[in-house]
Order: C-alpha cells, then sequence, then structure tokens
C-alpha cells in the first residue's frame, strides 16, 4: 500500500484545473494535514472545484493531487475509505429510492456483506429506525443532508469534504449539524462564503479566482476576508453584476 | 462508464415522466402525448445504442407493474393488448433515431428531424401494424388503415424533436451524447 | 412508488412469480389457438369468476386496467358489423380482453420485488455480454429514485414559466425538461463516482 505514515495528509504539488480552455484552478501547492480546515472565498472563486479535486471527481490538468500518498482520481477503491464527500445540494448526491437504500449504497461497493444490518443499526441508534423504507423523497431538506452524512460517516472514511453545508437549512437545524460534525473524529474541510462557518477551523484557506489569497489560522485570514467581502458590497459597480 | 449508467436511467424516468405531464395541445386542438416525444429524445439526444438501452429500462419498469405508460398504464396486460408491437418498437426506433443522428453530417436540428422520421415512425409503425394485425386478427393494410388517425399527430412530433433537439443542442451543446 | 400490485394480499401473491410468469405465457399461447366463440366465452367467464373469489377489490381493478382497450372494441365491433361477421368480432374481442386480463392478474398479484428478481435472473446471461445484473438493479433503482426529483423539476419549470407568461408551456417544456434530465446525469454519475458506484 502506498499510503504510508510520512504521506498521510493531502498534498497539492502546483496543482491546477483546465475546463475547455478555461482555467478554473491555477497553481495550487497546500499540504493538508489539520483535524478541520475551512475554504472560504466569493461565488465562482473556485471553491467546489477544489473539492472536487481532491476527491478526484476531476483529475489536475497541471500538478499533482496526493491523499495519502494516492492519485485520488485514479485509485478510486482506495478513495472510498479514504475521502468521504458530502455535496452541496443533498438532491445530487443521494441515488436510492429509499433510506435504506441509499445507507447501504456506498458499504457495498466497499463489498461489505454486512451492508443491511449496519444501516439498520445506525438508523436506530438515531432513534429513526421508521424511517428506513421511507422513499427519500418525502425528507425535508434538512433531513436529506442528514441521511447523506449518515451515509459518507457509515463508510467511515478517514477525511470529509463538506460543500457548503450549512447554506439551505434553518437556524436550529444548522446549529444541530454543526454540534455533529464538531464531534466527528474524521479530518473535516469545509467549504463556505459564510465566515462563521469555519471560525473554529485550525486553519482558513481563502481562494480567489481560482488562487490561494491568504492561508493560516483562522482569525487573521477571516478577518481580512470578511474586510475585503464589506468593501467589495459597499461597492455599487460590481464587477459581476455588470460585466 | 457512470456517466452512460446515469444518462441511461434519467432519461427512462424522463420518460416515465413525461407520460404524467398533461397532454401537450397543438394549435389545432389536437392533443399529442408527450411520452413518444420522450421516446424520439431518447435517440436523438442520447444516440443509438444509450436511447435504445434507456428506452428498454424504462420498459422493463413496465413490465414488473409500474403504471408508467402515459395513461397511467402498465403491468403484464400492456404487452398483450393491440399496441403491443409499438412497445417493442420503441426501443428500435430510439436506436435508429439515434443512429442517424449519430452517423450524420447535417445540421443537429434537420438530422433529429430525419431521425425521428425513420425511427419514431418508421421504424414504429413497422413494428406497430404487424403487431395489431396480429393481435386483432386483421390484413396489414387493414391494420394500418386503423392508426391512419394518429399519422398526423406523429409527423408534428418528427418536428417538434427536431425543434427540442436543436434546443438543446443550442443550450448545452456538450451535452449531445448522440453528437459527443 | 405506486405500483399495479394489489396491496391486499391473495392467495396467488404466494406463488412463486416465475411460476405465474410460465403459467402466463402458456395461456396465452393456447389463447391464440382458441378460434370457437364458446370456448372463448367459457375462458373468459372463468377469468372473471377467477378475479371475484380473489376479492371484489381485484376484480374491480382489473376491470378498470382494461378500459383502454375500448377504442380497440369499438373499432373491432363496428368493422364486424360493417362485414356482418359478428362471431369472427366475437372471437377477437374475447381473446384480446382475456390475454390482457390474465396477464394484470399477475401483475396485481405479484410483488414489485418478486418481479424484479425474475427479471434478474432473466437477465442473468446478459452479464456474459458485459451487462452486469447488479448494474441493472442500480439502473431500475436510479429511475424509481428520480421519477419524482424530475417530476418536481418539471412543475418548477411549469410554474416558473406561467409565472411570466399567460399561455401553456405547451412542447417548449420539454427543451428544460431534458435540460434537466442531462443536468441530473451529471450529478448522478458524479455521486456514483464520490461513492465507488458502477466502476
Ligand atoms: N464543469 C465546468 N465547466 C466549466 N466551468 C466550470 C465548471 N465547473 C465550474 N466551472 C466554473 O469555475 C468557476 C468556479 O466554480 P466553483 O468551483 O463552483 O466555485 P464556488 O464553489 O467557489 O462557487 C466558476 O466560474 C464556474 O463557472
Ligand atoms: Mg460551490
Amino acid at each position: 500500500m502506498s499510503g504510508t505514515q510520512d504521506q498521510a495528509g493531502i498534498e497539492l504539488q502546483g496543482a491546477g484545473l483546465t475546463i475547455r480552455g478555461r482555467v478554473i484552478l491555477s497553481d495550487l501547492t497546500l499540504t493538508l494535514t489539520e483535524a478541520r480546515i475551512g475554504i472560504v472565498g466569493r461565488n465562482g472563486s473556485g471553491k467546489t472545484s477544489l473539492l472536487r479535486l481532491i476527491a478526484g471527481l476531476v483529475a489536475a490538468t497541471a500538478g499533482s493531487v496526493q491523499v495519502d500518498g494516492v492519485d485520488p482520481a485514479r485509485d478510486r477503491k482506495t478513495m472510498l475509505s479514504r475521502l468521504g464527500i458530502l455535496f452541496q445540494n443533498p438532491d445530487h448526491q443521494i441515488l436510492m429510492p429509499t433510506v435504506a437504500e441509499e445507507l447501504t449504497f456506498g458499504l457495498r461497493q466497499m463489498g461489505r456483506a454486512d451492508a443491511e444490518t449496519v444501516a439498520r443499526a445506525a438508523l436506530s441508534a438515531e432513534g429513526r429506525s421508521h424511517w428506513a423504507d421511507q422513499p427519500v423523497s418525502t425528507l425535508s431538506h434538512g433531513q436529506k443532508q442528514w441521511l447523506c452524512l449518515m451515509s459518507v460517516l457509515l463508510m467511515n472514511p478517514a477525511t470529509i469534504l463538506l460543500d457548503e453545508p450549512f447554506a439551505a437549512l434553518d437556524l436550529p437545524t444548522e446549529a444541530r449539524l454543526t454540534r455533529r460534525l464538531a464531534a466527528l473524529p474524521q479530518r473535516l474541510i469545509t467549504i463556505s462564503h459564510a465566515p462563521a462557518a469555519v471560525a473554529s477551523c485550525d486553519r482558513v484557506i481563502w481562494l480567489e479566482c481560482g488562487r490561494v489569497r491568504a492561508d493560516g489560522p483562522a482569525t487573521p485570514v477571516l478577518a481580512e476576508f470578511t474586510e475585503a467581502m464589506a468593501r467589495l458590497g459597499a461597492d455599487d459597480a460590481d464587477a459581476d453584476l455588470s460585466a | 462508464m457512470e456517466r452512460s449508467l446515469s444518462h441511461i436511467a434519467l432519461f427512462a424516468a424522463l420518460i416515465a415522466v413525461l407520460g404524467f405531464v398533461p397532454q401537450i395541445m397543438l394549435p389545432f386542438g389536437v392533443p399529442i402525448t408527450a411520452q413518444s416525444l420522450g421516446i424520439m429524445l431518447c435517440g436523438t439526444v442520447l444516440g443509438a445504442k444509450r436511447g435504445a438501452l434507456a428506452v428498454l429500462l424504462f420498459l422493463a419498469l413496465v413490465a414488473i407493474g409500474l403504471p408508467l405508460l402515459s395513461g397511467g398504464r402498465g403491468g403484464l396486460g400492456v404487452f398483450a393488448s393491440p399496441t403491443v408491437g409499438f412497445l417493442i418498437g420503441f426501443p428500435v426506433a430510439a436506436f435508429v433515431a439515434g443512429l442517424i443522428v449519430e452517423r450524420s453530417r447535417a445540421s443537429i436540428g434537420l438530422a433529429a428531424g430525419i431521425g425521428a422520421l425513420v425511427g419514431g415512425v418508421i421504424m414504429l409503425y413497422a413494428f406497430g401494424i404487424p403487431g395489431l394485425a396480429l393481435m386483432l386478427d386483421k390484413t396489414l393494410p387493414e391494420a394500418a388503415l386503423m392508426i391512419t388517425a394518429f399519422l398526423p399527430g406523429d409527423l408534428i412530433k418528427v418536428v417538434l424533436a427536431a425543434l427540442i433537439t436543436q434546443g438543446i443542442a443550442r443550450m448545452r451543446p456538450d451535452a449531445l451524447l448522440s453528437r459527443a | 412508488m405506486l405500483t399495479l400490485t394489489s396491496p391486499r394480499e391473495t392467495p396467488l401473491h404466494g406463488w412463486p412469480a416465475g411460476v405465474k410468469l410460465a403459467g402466463l405465457c402458456l395461456f396465452t399461447l393456447a389463447l391464440f389457438q382458441l378460434t370457437a366463440p364458446l370456448w372463448l366465452v367459457g375462458v373468459a367467464v372463468a377469468l372473471a369468476l377467477g378475479h371475484l373469489a380473489l376479492g371484489r377489490d381485484i376484480a374491480a381493478a382489473g376491470f378498470g386496467l382494461l378500459r383502454p382497450l375500448w377504442p380497440f372494441a369499438l373499432i373491432v365491433t363496428v368493422w364486424h358489423l360493417i362485414l356482418h361477421d359478428p362471431s369472427g368480432g366475437a372471437v377477437i374481442l374475447l381473446r384480446m380482453g382475456s390475454a390482457v386480463a390474465a396477464a394484470n392478474l399477475v401483475t396485481m398479484t405479484t410483488r414489485l420485488s418478486d418481479m424484479l428478481a425474475v427479471l434478474m435472473r432473466l437477465v442473468a446471461p446478459l452479464s456474459r455480454l458485459g451487462l452486469p445484473g447488479d448494474r441493472i438493479a442500480l439502473a431500475v433503482a436510479l429511475v424509481i429514485r428520480f421519477i419524482p426529483v424530475l417530476s418536481d423539476r418539471i412543475a418548477l419549470i411549469r410554474s416558473a414559466w406561467f409565472a411570466r407568461s399567460l399561455r401553456p408551456p405547451g412542447w417548449r417544456l420539454l427543451v428544460p425538461a431534458a435540460l434537466a434530465a442531462l443536468d441530473e446525469a451529471e450529478h448522478v454519475a458524479e455521486s456514483l463516482r464520490a461513492r465507488g458506484g458502477a466502476g
């Protein structure tokens, strides 16, 4: 196995992504080993693209990406136990018609014969056994997101990538999810356009136009980010709207 | 591989959903069902192989008991009814329509129109009419006579399939797997 | 998802689906050999009594499922009356009705999961052609999952249309509807890739 101890972590070396001639990410050199990492940036700055690159859903067009010493775009099988990803929109993630089938899906892909038992046990541990055979279309947005998180957690990956996990949640649901995530032993990489969501992270990376604008402890990076966003907001001539 | 599978499944779902949308009223008061347009689009958008597989998947779900054919029909009974020939012709129609779009150098709209005509009308009738003749104990010309009333509607669908495929090509050029 | 299977269990629900389907094939083949009107009347009566024996609900649902046949019944009736061949017409109508009713009876008394299991057994030989059964099972699940999703998307597109137009969208609805299906397909492909499906 190539994932030895000294290679543990996510390593980008001059990584870039160009799609149909358009540069989306460029020149990213990062070593991600902290337990809680936040990624902030404006809409379209490349946050989701970076997450997809790390998860191996797209291959880098320049440089290299390694997760525990493995190329995530190549070795999908290994990645299943290393990386889980929570998509921004749970409807884009859920594949199966019922809750139990959705929970067992990933486990079956990993070749687990006990998928059904594990999934039902997890549901009952959460006090939601009655959900098992419910169609996913009857769940609310927050419930769907919970289902996606459970499906990822059952596969027990070392790192979980979260794309704007709070974007469409009401406040109580957000608070519950925050507590839940804080208690997880996994490494979490959280994307958000809202500074508050990543304020407690060990490290925050600010992306701008597909490049790293700032990188460091949460407090200074977020202070700088918030100030820049406020300045842009005060400016009437938004380049995005007038272009 | 994932993309093939997901496109086949989503277009099978699209055919089903088009069976629930209200009938489309044409200007002179002729209603047409969107579902058969969906069959044509499977071919013109996904191409021959994926289009035919999407239709087959849809028919498999109908056969195992889901009421997904327009009008809420489904189950094994529809495969014992006089229109069974058309059901068998559906995947062939999508395949031929897709093949024509894939092979033709014509503009996407024209190619989709020709594909929909040859696949979605001529090939479909080539299966549907013998089926009707067999199930109702009629000669081929007699069976053909029974469905002439549908021909104008089907020809309009050919034009619509061409327009819709062209619309998709314009809005999302790289989404057309038939021309990928 | 709504199926045509009767939610109330009848004795026929317990029979193996494969046996019912094989029986249906034999029945249909035999039906098409029968040409004597009296025999066909006998078969039709037997089928009707069989439905009633299983319950009024089954009989009513079975009758409802025959309704789409009425245009053909009308055409055949008129046709054979004009030809002065009522018994020829009766043979065709009885055969058509019995074939469809018998097939629907199997559908009404067989659970979706049992039907799916038979389908998997039928397509198993295809795995040698590179189309493994689990791929087909996954595709079936995806369709069932995405029918309500696409349905909602189309309802949204409709309301977006009506919010800004007085005329119904007509065929124009199908462009965004197909685009919605294409978009969802890309999302599904990505999610499958993220979670190791169909690799
Ligand atoms: N598949 C793609 N094809 C073309 N452009 C894309 C694609 N994915 C993302 N982009 C573009 O890349 C930029 C970054 O997008 P994204 O990573 O989604 O940003 P964020 O998540 O920060 O809002 C956007 O301008 C977007 O339009
Ligand atoms: Mg994003």
